[in-house]
């Protein structure tokens, strides 16, 4: 099956997502306190498992329409919202490795999506 | 921090078990909606999110023990898994642009990693 390009949206989508949960819930886990009250007044660490369960409801949609082998690389966007997001709520620098990383994932998933087009060689090859 | 050897065995473990999680998510989400109306008789759903769930918990705990620039090529390995694994099980099929760009994807990461340290 050819992967839609609904679903590979989706799946960055998806990413961003997830990664908003990263940071509600770290937000979260920084003032854990194991009493009811203190979980259930908790919105950051409610609001990230929240979050992360719309993530992985969006995920399985997404993979209804393509390929595992090309949505799942896709995940690895989720590296680039967290060098920024980390940059801009935990003041963490982004250095030349980080940018450089940054540019070999977007080349690497869009490489990955070009050969999500190309003609396929037979299992044996491999 | 020094990167102790059980954390990078824990990355590679939960690589192994991130991988077949998204496979089994990938089954699962062809008949989802009869997951969803008879969670009883198709515990694969519940079954998959499991996995991959404790393929995350245990990337979690393994990157707060370990550092980034030895641990995320590591994680990065799960889309090498990923792309076997759909060629067994889900009768998909790799080329050279899918190979090259996963192998892009490694450095990039790995990358980043270098450059959280």
């Amino acid at each position: 099956m050819a992967t839609k390009l609904w679903a590979i949206l989706l799946v960055l989508f998806c990413t961003a997502i997830t990664t908003s949960a990263q940071i509600f819930y770290k937000l979260g886990a920084n003032v854990l306190q194991f009493n009811l009250f203190s979980l259930i007044t908790n919105y950051n660490l409610i609001i990230g498992l929240g979050l992360y369960a719309i993530g992985a409801a969006l995920l399985i949609i997404a993979l209804k329409g393509g390929e595992l082998s090309v949505l799942y690389p896709i995940i690895a966007t989720s590296y680039i919202w967290v060098t920024f997001a980390s940059s801009y709520f935990f003041n963490e620098s982004v250095n030349l490795f980080k940018w450089l990383g940054i540019v070999f994932v977007i080349i690497g998933v869009t490489v990955i999506g070009y050969g999500s087009k190309t003609q396929a060689i037979p299992a044996e090859v491999i | 921090m020094a990167t102790p050897l059980w954390s990078i065995a824990v990355v590679l473990l939960a690589s192994f078990i991130g991988s077949y999680g998204a496979v089994m998510l990938k089954k699962v989400s062809a008949h989802i909606r009869q997951c969803i109306k008879h969670p009883i008789k198709n515990p694969q759903l519940i079954i998959s999110l499991f996995f991959y769930g404790i393929g995350t918990v245990l990337f979690i705990v393994a990157l707060k023990a370990g550092e980034l620039s030895v641990l995320y090529p590591l994680v990065a390995t799960t889309y090498i898994w990923i792309s076997f694994l759909s060629i067994k099980m889900l009768k998909e099929k790799m080329n050279f642009y899918k190979w090259l760009g996963i192998a892009i994807i490694i450095l990039g990461v790995s990358f980043i990693g270098f450059g959280s340290a």
